[in-house]
């Protein structure tokens, strides 16, 4: 049993990660056809973890309710657009237009999901700009550069900067196609070698803390 | 408290008045300034102006409404200039919340255009699993997407002869809100199914595109509102992207008068504390 | 106008303005938005994954086509699931070994590939060019193929690597070479930020654009009602706010 519990999942994910790391130097139609399949599982499997992903969500808002902790009458609210949402988007097959018609899920998520969520990003913009006056000061060298860096590129991407200093727009493409771009790079190049790492210590099994916790 | 310290420390609400009114204002009221158009659009805008008629281009719709302002008049500006140039057409998402609204605009966009489902252009819809998607797609398409995001079986559909394989398709552009998007698309796709690949992507995602950009590893980048605009300058069919970019252009302005304002305030303040230190 | 769109539009408006209220400070307003927008989140993410994974991945392949291997995927996944399950919760580790092993398996050969060798290729292209036999150096800022820039990106690759990773005393050269990652990084950062701003500000103008349209009479003002109508409520609960008797201090 403990083999079963313990070495056999380290087992796959070392079988599955070397023969799929050396499937990309073999191009054998029958190792092609494998990475056809196994990748079309991978899609039917993200499907599982998603259900995974909401499904803490539904336990933490239950609780809220059955408790009645404060603020469970969001919760509720929670759980009456969840199921709502629901209900009607299986009434109507999971699909917002049927037919060149908006469906009443398809109601659902244009007027309301997409401006919700929409709304709740565009309201960044009042606290980038309070935390910008608030804590971007040139308090060293340093600061001063990231400063003026900012500024410059500020200025150079819209159509006001160009035109009062019109010097802006071509800095602005000197900054991001070669001082940030060289920094981008190094940055890119140091965690794409830390992913590796991390994948060949996965495949290795020095790496186990996805396996998680729970009874052995 | 002396005037610079009760400078800094404004009620931000005043600030967020400022901000707000400089978005308001340019709306109801535009100038219309100019706007130029950088290389990394034109890489994008050139290559397709390039592709001759029934070539295959696949638009990925790679993000969420909370993108929409930013990629949505991309996406807009793509699908005309590709359904002006007769390309078959195939629209996906590899973001499950931006499903509905990738169907809204390839749908729109091409009954503008005068097209039609399923030889004209195909929404796939969208699938989990994300670069397992792209590799899929890579091995065999169909498979991928046995069936459009209106239940039609893709093998049958006209738009769709003879595409097999990412291998089949001319060009893919990925309007990434994140890293399921051009990321995935060049390491999972073009790195082994050599298609060739260009990017939109949302301003915050920009800067760290353009390592791909140098390398030619993307061949062009539509970074943001401004990049939907100038995209929308070269096709010359102005939309929301250039109607806002004035109001862009007033809130930079206006940031960067408070930067400035901050670091006088501040610089006032250190120096009234030296003098205080001194005496 | 259809009425579903002019309520829709209605419902849009006022959601965006409850999300709105709270640049005023934290309301009841703004929380009902809030759990609102995720509930109907994560009702329309259930729905997707069920229409594209059970109906569209698995029930047409399976049964109308006759692809029963999708059994295998089926069975992985649902010892996932195993995890609700406390006495079988290691079941689901199996299927977690599977994913991370060929995911793992996947991205090593293609990450060394796309963002290792390509990227270390781009950066050490030769740093004089070759014209007509004789070695020639291009100054040109503005374009970033020139020599002069090729010598730039080299530098600012290298300086900001030995930044990241050389944890030696930082004294003489070293300390130079850092020093010089340093000032690349803040240049980096600053664009980063910049281009931040623009993005932050464009999702503004693209909510109050919509605000703007649904401001016009083909959509009944709603805009402007329900502009009304949010501050009155707001202002209506600030009062009772402040009306309530303070909690005793120790």
């Amino acid at each position: 049993m403990i083999f079963l519990k313990r070495q056999l999942p380290l087992l796959i994910t070392f079988v599955t990660g070397i023969v799929f790391a050396a499937q990309y130097y073999v191009p054998h139609p029958a190792s092609e056809e494998m990475l056809t399949s196994v990748t079309k599982w991978l899609q039917i499997i993200g499907g599982f973890a998603l259900i995974l992903g909401v499904t803490s969500l539904f336990h933490i808002h239950a609780v809220k309710i059955r408790r009645k902790e404060p603020g469970w009458g969001y919760s509720f609210v929670l759980y009456a657009g969840m199921l709502g949402t629901i209900v009607i988007g299986l009434w109507g097959n999971g699909k917002e237009v049927t037919n060149g018609t908006m469906t009443a899920f398809g109601w659902i998520y244009n007027f309301m999901m997409v401006p919700l969520q929409g709304t709740m990003f565009a309201i960044l913009a009042f606290f980038i700009a309070s935390a910008a006056y608030r804590s971007f000061r040139a308090r060293s060298r340093e600061a001063a550069v990231l400063l003026a860096a900012a500024i410059i590129v500020m200025t150079g991407r819209v159509p006001l900067g160009e035109y009062l200093i019109p010097l802006s727009g071509d800095l602005t493409q000197w900054i991001l196609n070669v001082l940030n771009a060289s920094v981008r790079r190094a940055i890119l190049i140091g965690i794409s070698l830390g992913a590796v790492a991390l994948s060949l210590k996965i495949i290795f099994g020095i790496e186990r803390s996805y396996l998680g916790g729970g009874k052995e | 408290m002396s005037f610079a310290e009760r400078m800094l420390q404004i009620d931000r609400r005043i600030i967020f008045l400022v901000i707000g009114l400089c978005t308001l204002i340019p709306l109801f009221y535009p100038v219309g300034l100019a706007i130029k158009v950088g290389p990394e659009v034109r890489g994008v805008y050139n290559y397709i102006e390039s592709l001759p008629e029934g070539s295959v281009f696949l638009l990925s719709l790679d993000f969420d409404p909370a993108s929409k302002p930013e990629l949505y008049p991309q996406a807009v500006a793509l699908l005309r200039h590709a359904f002006k140039k007769n390309l078959r057409v195939i629209g996906m998402t590899l973001w499950l919340p931006g499903t509905g609204m990738a169907n809204e605009v390839i749908t729109r966009v091409a009954e503008e255009m005068g097209k039609e489902a399923g030889k004209d252009y195909v929404f796939l819809g969208w699938s989990p699993g994300g670069s397992s998607v792209i590799i899929n797609m890579g091995q065999d398409l169909y498979k991928a997407f046995p069936t459009d995001y209106n239940n039609q079986p893709t093998k049958d559909l006209a738009v769709l002869k003879d595409v097999k394989t990412l291998r089949d398709v001319s060009y893919v552009v990925s309007l990434a809100a994140g890293s399921t998007g051009i990321e995935s698309w060049y390491v999972f796709g073009k790195d082994k199914y050599k298609f060739e690949l260009g990017g939109g992507c949302t301003g915050v995602i920009a800067p760290g595109l353009y390592p791909l950009l140098r390398s030619g590893q993307i061949n062009g980048l539509i970074g943001g509102l401004r990049g939907a605009a100038e995209y929308e300058v070269l096709i010359g069919q102005k939309g929301r992207a250039v109607a806002g970019m004035d109001a862009q252009s007033a809130t930079h302005v206006a940031i960067i008068i408070l930067v400035m304002l901050c670091n006088t305030f501040y610089l006032m303040l250190r120096k009234g504390q030296r003098r205080a230190g001194q005496a | 106008m259809p009425f579903d769109i002019l309520f829709g539009a209605w419902v849009a408006t006022g959601l965006t303005l409850f999300i709105f209220t709270f640049l005023y400070k934290d309301n009841p307003l703004f929380k009902l938005a809030e759990h609102l927008y995720v509930g109907v989140s994560v009702g329309y993410t259930i729905v997707k994954a069920y229409d594209t994974v059970v109906i569209r991945l698995i029930y047409e392949p399976m049964v109308k086509q006759g692809d029963w291997s999708l059994l295998i995927p089926l069975g992985i996944g649902s010892l996932m699931l195993a995890r609700y399950v406390p006495k079988a919760t290691w079941l689901s580790r199996i299927a977690f070994a599977f994913i991370v092993g060929v995911g793992s398996g996947l991205a090593i050969p293609r990450v060394i590939s796309s963002f290792i060798l390509k990227q270390v290729e781009d950066t050490v292209r030769p740093l004089v060019s070759i014209v007509g036999g004789s070695p020639s150096f291009t100054f040109s800022l503005l374009d970033p193929a020139s020599n002069l820039n090729a010598v730039i990106l080299l530098v600012g690759v290298v300086s900001v690597l030995f930044y990241f990773f050389f944890s030696i005393e930082h004294h003489g050269p070293v300390r130079i070479a850092a020093h010089t990652g340093i000032i690349f990084l803040m240049i980096a950062f600053g664009a980063a930020f910049g281009y931040t701003v623009m993005a932050r500000m464009s999702l503004l103008i693209g909510r109050l654009t919509d605000l703007i349209e649904y401001a016009e009479p083909r959509y009944g003002r709603a805009s402007l009602w329900l502009i009304a109508a949010t501050v009155a409520l707001l202002a209506a609960w600030s009062v009772k706010q402040r009306r309530q008797p303070a909690p005793p201090t120790e």
